[in-house]
């Protein structure tokens, strides 16, 4: 196969690119010791999360020193808690946070505006993140995945504050 | 280019002007062969695509997502 | 454009395969013309400028924006321009004409049953809808007329492509010793990855979605049927991409006075299509659960090697293009770019396209990085990145290429050349403000699909404000809505000039042909079994740990038809929700 002698030199440079790229989300993944969301949040059967041990009352729990689980359900249009009816999700600064979101009828997003805390939350799983507060402040939560004809009022809100304005309630 | 048996296709080089170009396009001065014809432009312009692709990228990776808010680790 | 050639025209040659092409392509800009409206009429309400209809009517809007943009005109055009590639390239008809037009009228029906099942979505006295939005992702469901028009549009395309398969045969023995020529080669490969990758939808639509909509089966699983729409999903944006790569490959260098710099490496690229253009789809779901970090990652490095074609492909069509500015006097590291036809408006629009594909090349790396994933995953960002890939990669190289092709088809010359190069410009000029500002609102954190620019909250705008952002949105949308209004009139007054000869175009040789290839490149066989080894490498596990997880049909997933429902369940959630804060 005959093939010029400039692009062998730029089929050599696309190939490390593309290893270059493979190597930096190694590296975040290994180094910088970002996960995915994966399987390991389990499964919730969207009928019943009304009666589920964890997200029937879902909200913020202490589970440590510095730790905290938060359970959210989504649903048509709001998210428990997090939308104004349900109140802020609170969590004090300086802590490592565990999100356990599911969904109770279709598939929603859940994004910590302008952060990289985002995740779908789709029926039947459970969507497990964690994160850590290093400041405190307001974000906005959004659904991000289209739900029906009230997408667009899905919103809510996650306060972290300092340590000893914590109470260790949602509000 | 495609096939080198097909009627439709001249193997002359001297392909007519586009139909959809310009009255007075200028024509084909020359003919260039593969040998002679070394795409020097192209290089360079692709070797500056390339520089801004690491530029962005390293940019994108290290400043705008490690370096942004409530990194999940788990 | 009064270039006058003394070669018969397609249409000379063949006039009921140019007719068929023709339709194809005027189904194709109906779609534009309706696609391009409901475009403009979602940047003016979400950037707030003008409001015309209730937000909740904003989903319908996108749900026919993406639906008959995305599937319906590029397809349509596809389809036009592969008859039109195979008939030239084999310089031979269809095998039986009247199956060729039997594909045609099954695609338009098919489209036809999606489309008014989606509009009817505004008439609320009539009970069919289908606000699904391009992904239609269950629960939510649409009418079932949404899916059994889906389903037969697909079958339509299945049809074309056996249709293009059986002339290569009959050609093929007629001429057992040749290569097949370049265009007909395109046209193979894409249809077998498309075969490879409807699987996906066509198990989800008619084995799940279908039956569901019916009330036939009571439950489907939400992840199950997701993943399987990204097993078409993501092939589906490379079915998009492979006839404009197959008008840069092929027509764009004879446009530009030169010729297509190396054949074997086209072949290279679209065998390379063939086989990674599937098992990636997983990269649509980096931040879903229920799939392993494992199976993300396989995704992962899959999907960077697909970059591989593409980024050949950015060499191989300058190279041709140089070598036609050579030709024509250009000199010169950089000089030559001035002696391109850029009074050519088919030249002028396939090169802007190319521009910001090269940007929307850049965003897609980022989209395929897994963990950066969490940055963008549905921000405006992902929106601003196709709009640049199929919404102008895509889009405006099809409108380019029509003013080449056009006047083949019809022996009738493009109505106003002026105005078909500021068309094209002032597409290139309005995606790149409108798509820049998505990119950029994005990073913020604004999310895509949503009928509100507002929330409670303010996104953490950094630098430039979101109000600016939402402008430049506003007014790129708007520029994108006047440029395809020009085109579309351009080429309806195209249809009352003067009928004349003088239309034929040849397509010079490449300067490496095909001879300087290896002839496996030309075994469809082995490449569609290696491609479905692929794709049963990368899905068998990911699609089998969901269906033992969830079991087929997923447990307890309560249908939402798009209809009135929804309403009552949401004010059912708030008072509920209130009822519990008051106890």
């Amino acid at each position: 196969m005959h093939i010029h002698s400039y692009e062998k030199l730029w089929l050599g440079m696309a190939l490390l690119l593309i290893v270059g790229f493979i190597g930096t989300i190694t590296y975040g993944t290994v180094g910088a010791g970002v996960q995915m969301v994966d399987d390991s949040g389990g499964n919730v059967e969207p009928g019943n999360v009304s009666e589920h041990e964890e997200f029937g009352e879902p909200g913020v729990e202490k589970v440590g020193e510095n730790e905290y689980d938060v359970h959210v359900v989504a649903r048509q249009f709001v998210f428990n808690p997090g939308s104004e009816v349900y109140g802020a999700i609170e969590v004090p600064v300086n802590s490592t946070v565990n999100f356990y979101v599911t969904s109770a009828d279709v598939i929603h997003g859940f994004s910590i505006a302008g952060t990289n805390a985002n995740t779908m939350v789709i029926p039947g799983e459970v969507a497990e993140i964690t994160i850590e507060t290093e400041e405190t402040g307001e974000y906005g939560i959004v659904c991000h995945e289209y739900c029906g004809e009230g997408h667009h009022n899905m919103e809510g809100l996650l306060r972290v504050v300092p340590e000893d304005e914590y109470n260790g309630s949602t509000q | 280019m495609s096939g080198t048996t097909v009627p439709a296709e001249s193997n002359e080089t001297e392909a007519e002007p586009s139909v959809s170009a310009a009255t007075g396009q200028e024509e084909i001065q020359r003919e260039l062969s593969h040998e002679e014809y070394d795409p020097k432009g192209t290089l360079a312009l692709i070797l500056i695509y390339f520089a801004i692709l690491m530029a962005m990228w390293v940019f994108m990776y290290f400043v705008e997502f490690l370096g942004n808010e409530l990194v999940v680790v788990g | 454009m009064s270039t006058q050639t003394d070669q018969p025209s397609f249409v000379d040659r063949y006039p009921e395969e140019a007719a068929v092409v023709r339709r194809s392509l005027l189904v194709a800009f109906v779609m534009l013309g309706i696609g391009a409206l409901m475009g403009l009429v979602q940047a003016l309400h979400r950037t707030n400028v003008l409001r015309i209809i209730d937000s909740a009517d904003y989903y319908t809007v996108l749900t026919a924006h993406g639906v008959f943009l995305a599937i319906v005109f590029t397809i349509f055009f596809l389809v036009g321009l592969y008859q039109w590639a195979v008939t030239r390239s084999l310089d031979r008809s269809p095998v039986d004409i009247r199956f060729t037009h039997a594909w045609a009228t099954m695609m338009t029906v098919g489209s036809l049953m999606a489309g008014a099942a989606i509009l009817l979505g505004f008439i609320d006295e009539v009970p069919v809808s289908a606000d699904v939005l391009f992904t239609f992702y269950a629960p939510l469901q649409a009418h079932p007329i949404f899916y059994a028009g889906l389903a037969i549009f697909i079958v339509g395309t299945w049809m074309a492509g056996a249709d293009w398969f059986r002339t290569w045969l009959a050609w093929r023995k007629d001429n057992p010793d040749e290569r097949i020529p370049l265009q007909t080669f395109m046209v193979l490969t894409t249809m077998i990855m498309w075969y490879v990758a409807t699987l996906g939808v066509a198990v989800e639509v008619l084995v799940f979605l279908l039956p569901w909509s019916l009330g036939l089966i009571d439950s489907v699983d939400p992840l199950l049927t997701r993943t399987l729409f990204w097993f078409f999903g993501h092939p589906v944006v490379y079915f998009w991409l492979m006839p404009a790569y197959l008008l840069w490959y092929t027509v764009m260098p004879k446009i530009a006075g030169g010729r297509l710099f190396s054949d074997p490496l086209a072949r290279v690229v679209f065998i390379l299509f063939v086989l990674l253009s599937t098992p990636v789809g997983i990269h649509h779901q980096y931040v879903d659960p229920g799939i392993a970090q494992g199976f993300k990652f396989i995704a992962m490095t899959n999907t960077m090697f697909l970059l591989l074609p593409s980024l050949l492909t950015a060499f191989t069509v300058v190279a041709s293009i140089e070598h036609g500015a050579r030709q024509r006097g250009g000199t010169g590291l950089f000089g030559w770019l001035t002696a391109l036809p850029w009074r050519d408006p088919a030249f002028t629009g396939m090169a802007l396209a190319g521009l910001l594909f090269a940007a929307g090349g850049f965003s897609g790396m980022v989209n395929a990085g897994m963990n950066i994933n969490y940055l963008v995953h549905n921000t405006l960002w992902v929106p601003g990145h196709f709009h640049l890939t199929v919404g102008t990669a895509v889009a405006l190289t099809f409108m380019a290429g029509t003013y080449w092709l056009w006047p083949q088809l019809t022996n009738r010359e493009i109505y106003s050349r002026p105005i078909a190069l500021a068309q094209v410009v002032m597409w290139f000029g309005g995606m790149a403000l409108m798509s820049n500002a998505m990119h950029v609102a994005g990073l913020f954190g604004v999310p895509r699909r949503t009928a509100e620019p507002q929330y409670s909250f303010d996104f953490p705008a950094l630098f430039g404000t979101i109000g600016e952002l939402r402008l430049q949105i506003a007014v790129g949308g708007t520029l994108l809505f006047i440029s395809t209004v020009l085109f579309l009139s351009n080429l309806a007054f195209s249809l009352g000039t003067p009928k004349r000869e003088g239309f034929g175009q040849t397509i010079p040789p490449a300067l490496s042909g095909p001879e300087d290839s290896p002839a496996v490149l030309d075994n469809m066989k082995l490449w569609a079994a290696i491609a479905v080894v692929l794709v049963v490498l990368a899905y068998a596990l990911p699609l089998g740990a969901i269906i033992s997880d969830n079991g087929l049909f997923g447990v307890g997933i309560e249908p939402y038809p798009m209809l009135v429902r929804p309403l009552f369940d949401w004010a059912g959630a708030t008072l509920a929700g209130l009822a519990e804060v008051i106890a």
